[in-house]
């Protein structure tokens, strides 16, 4: 209800409400006895005031136990008895004065103060409870039935100053006083907080409206007593008196509606607590869901809590893994057991992907060691874990007592499945991720090898052209190629190809480039250089790897250009317009470690002509792949190669690229590409005359 | 990439491996588990078939560099069989016909392992 001033009144209630108190204190003492209406109606007002502020200070603490109803319904209860404890006592130990006017004086006007402040208390505080509890879990609109209440309570506290004889009874506050009643009785209906409490509370609620509806009862018929309190009150404020008998009915017809409701309550309350708490707990997870990513853990709650809502005795989760059953958590129920049933149902075949099932009445017979236990169980459900119709594992839960699940119980299972299966997925997706991450930085790790293990710039001379390109594929495929200057203007060069991918690949490479870089200046042949290589390989590779390689010294004076091959593609030498491979004898690096892999490897010794060109290169090129998984292959190489339509070797190494990279158009590239031009450039000649 | 595919038979005490498909760094793995099965039932004598193999990368090879040793000291051996020219190119290349018996016929393979336990 909005007042007038209410800001004001509601930031200053207690200060109104003393300052009221001490007006209607001073009031009394100057006008003990009233007669006169317009006394009497100054008088019905302070007291009105007073309360009304009483009311609005005694709300700041009945809000504030808003959440707990029964500890409210308690202190209007405790308040309620002192009034029931004075009408008792000032009954039995006065009795009424018949002549008022005559024995009024300071001492009396004191004591009815006294009295009438508790009571003013007790009726602010029980109304502001039965305030609170009216709102309480209130959805609907029904503010305006409230207010009418409390219109009419208002105007029945300011009729009953009009006089009431006999012969001529105050018919106007009666009115009001009974259609307060019957919005009263309206009103109470508003008991649905009851439903939302605990059992206990329930039981509990329902002792105390007992006493309550019987006190607030006894209070209301003893109000109508002639006795010395009542007079006083009357005597007091007659609206106070009607506004007291009116709380009092209200206490009554409200306790006894919480009693009935209460009492019709009972019987559910124990599933509707369970739904409580199941709603509570499927809240929790969903929260847990997003929060832990550990799936050991979740797993935990979740059997946890299917065996508390589920009210079964165990429960326990298994996952599948590649068709594998992998026991996750168990809750009241031993590992070995709960691991040992599952594969007692897996062998039965009675897992079902598809559905839930519920087995009433099982015995199961597990034979742990050589012992052999038996489990009797009551019921017990199987729930399949299912995200986008694909089957995770499976949810258990098993009761040994009492009867099998009813439909809420089999639901709620199938809730915490479903959970499960979405908390597993997410724990999946994530693991993914994390190893995604790691590969890329693995892959960023093996990247950074590669580029400072490869030349920063190829070597060219008078006579000899020197072109390469490499181009990494997104997995680090291993290729390398490397030049050294040697001594008596010589120039050694290798390229090589690591097998494998990634991070071990990278390794390989850096060590091979050491190999090479020290045996370069020890051995001059480039067999026994690569006989050596294969040696020192032999100590470190692991069984399934190799290194395919070239490797060659060309020498800068007299164009003489050795070189041996293991295992690698063939070297292509293009004179004039023909390309021709060159294949000598050698197996891969690492592919045998004894005397097969020395006699095998056959040197090739060339003598250069002008404008000779000699062709290195990895897999990376020549498998490069279309959309239609064609090859790049030899033949579109040579092609290239025997053109002659190139004007050195840079435009020539700029047409193999444009060539593969149309060529693949789009496809992504598998391997690493690495090619190495060598052009010879005759003898003090100058390159072009020819 | 495209599919790859590797399964087992017996032909007497020999098994049969085929393979089918695109075998490298990614399904290698696959191949893995296969050989880590025939060494774990003692099967020592495996013929490869490479009929329906299209490609085969360095990965790929590392497998059968990698188990060769221990059939071999089992009296075994790895042989393969059917492989086509391209595939072949590839073992060539590396000088793997040094090292490892090819055969044109997966029965050709069948018989040598017969022929020699026979002698």
């Amino acid at each position: 209800m909005n007042l007038p001033f209410n800001d004001l009144i509601s930031q200053r209630k207690l200060e109104f409400t003393i300052f009221s108190v001490v007006l209607i204190l001073i009031f009394k003492i100057v006008f003990p006895l009233q007669t006169e209406l317009i006394v009497i109606a100054i008088n019905e007002i302070i007291v009105f005031s007073v309360i009304y502020f009483g009311f609005l200070t005694s709300s700041n603490y009945t809000q504030l136990k808003k959440t707990s109803p029964i500890s409210l319904v308690v202190n209007a209860g405790i308040l309620n008895a002192i009034l029931f404890f004075l009408t008792a006592i000032s009954s039995s130990l006065f009795d009424a004065i018949p002549k008022l006017s005559s024995s009024v004086n300071l001492i009396y006007t004191f004591f009815s103060i006294m009295i009438t402040l508790i009571f003013i208390a007790s009726i602010a505080y029980i109304f502001s409870v039965f305030r609170e509890l009216y709102f309480l879990r209130v959805k609907t609109e029904s503010q305006k039935l409230y207010d009418s209440m409390i219109i009419f309570f208002t105007l029945a506290f300011f009729s009953a100053m009009i006089p009431d004889t006999e012969e001529n009874p105050n018919f106007i506050a009666l009115t009001f006083f009974v259609v307060s009643i019957i919005l009263i009785s309206l009103n109470s209906f508003r008991v649905s907080w009851i439903a939302f409490l605990p059992k206990k509370q329930k039981l509990y609620i329902l002792l105390i409206s007992t006493v309550l509806s019987t006190l607030f009862s006894l209070n209301f018929a003893l109000s109508f007593d002639e006795s010395f309190l009542n007079q006083l009150l009357v005597n007091f404020s007659p609206g106070l008196h009607l506004l007291y008998r009116t709380i009092m009915i209200y206490g009554a017809i409200y306790c006894g509606i919480i009693f009935f409701t209460s009492l019709f309550h009972l019987p559910t309350a124990e599933a509707f607590d369970r739904k409580a708490e199941e709603a509570s707990s499927l809240m929790d997870l969903s929260k847990l869901i997003t929060q832990v990513f550990d799936f050991r853990e979740l797993a935990d709650t979740i059997t946890s809590l299917t065996a508390k809502v589920c009210n079964s005795d165990s429960a326990w989760l298994v996952t599948m893994d590649k068709e594998q059953l992998k026991l996750s958590s168990v809750s009241n129920i031993g590992f070995v057991e709960a691991n040992e049933i599952t594969n007692i149902f897996a062998s039965e075949g009675i897992l079902s992907a598809e559905q839930f099932i519920v087995f009433n009445k099982k015995q199961v017979k597990i034979h742990i060691k050589n012992d052999i236990r038996t489990f009797d169980f009551s019921a017990l459900a199987v729930s399949p874990l299912k995200v986008h119709n694909e089957n995770k594992g499976f949810l258990f839960a098993a009761r040994k007592e009492n009867f099998g699940f009813d439909e809420d119980e089999k639901k709620s299972i199938e809730a915490f499945a479903d959970y499960a299966a979405v908390a597993l997925e997410n724990a999946k997706l994530i693991e993914e991720s994390i190893e995604k991450e790691r590969l890329t930085s693995e892959l960023n790790v093996a990247r950074e090898i590669q580029y400072k293990i490869l030349p920063n710039e190829t070597p060219s001379c008078e006579t000899l052209d020197v072109s390469a390109f490499f181009i990494p594929a997104y997995e680090v495929g291993g290729d390398y190629y490397d030049f050294f200057q040697l001594d008596n203007n010589k120039l050694g060069f290798v390229i090589a190809d690591v097998s494998g991918k990634g991070i071990s690949a990278a390794f390989i490479m850096a060590e091979v480039k050491g190999i090479f870089e020290s045996l370069s200046k020890l051995i001059e042949s480039p067999k026994e250089l690569l006989i050596k290589a294969n040696k020192i390989l032999s100590g470190s590779l692991e069984k399934k790897s190799f290194v395919t390689a070239v490797y060659g010294v060309v020498d800068k004076n007299s164009g003489k250009l050795s070189f041996a091959r293991a295992g690698h593609m063939p070297i292509y030498l293009c004179r004039g317009t023909k390309a021709q491979q060159i294949i000598p004898g050698g197996i891969g690096l690492g592919l045998n470690f004894d005397e097969t892999f020395d006699e095998t490897l056959k040197e090739e010794t060339i003598y250069l002509e002008n404008d000779d060109l000699i062709v290195l290169y990895t897999d990376g090129i020549t498998e490069a792949k279309n959309v239609k998984f064609e090859e790049f292959g030899y033949e579109r190489l040579e092609k290239i190669l025997c053109s002659g339509n190139f004007r050195n070797i840079e435009d020539l190494k700029d047409k193999i690229i444009n060539k593969i990279s149309s060529f693949t158009d789009g496809n992504s590239q598998y391997d690493d590409i690495t090619l190495v031009l060598l052009k010879w450039k005759s003898n003090n000649k100058p390159s072009g005359v020819n | 990439m495209a599919d790859f595919n590797v399964s087992t038979r017996e032909v007497g005490s020999i098994k049969i491996i085929d393979l089918k498909g695109y075998l490298d760094a990614h399904t290698a793995p696959d191949l893995e588990r296969e050989f880590n099965k025939l060494i774990d039932s003692h099967n020592y004598k495996v013929v490869v078939n490479f009929d329906e193999l299209k490609y085969i990368s360095s990965a790929g090879l590392g497998v059968f560099m990698a188990y060769v040793e221990t059939m071999r000291e089992n009296s075994g051996d790895i042989k393969f069989s059917n492989m086509q020219n391209d595939v072949f190119n590839i073992f060539d290349l590396l000088g793997f016909p040094v090292l490892y018996e090819f055969f044109k016929d997966e029965t050709e393979a069948v018989n040598k392992f017969n022929q020699t336990e026979r002698s």
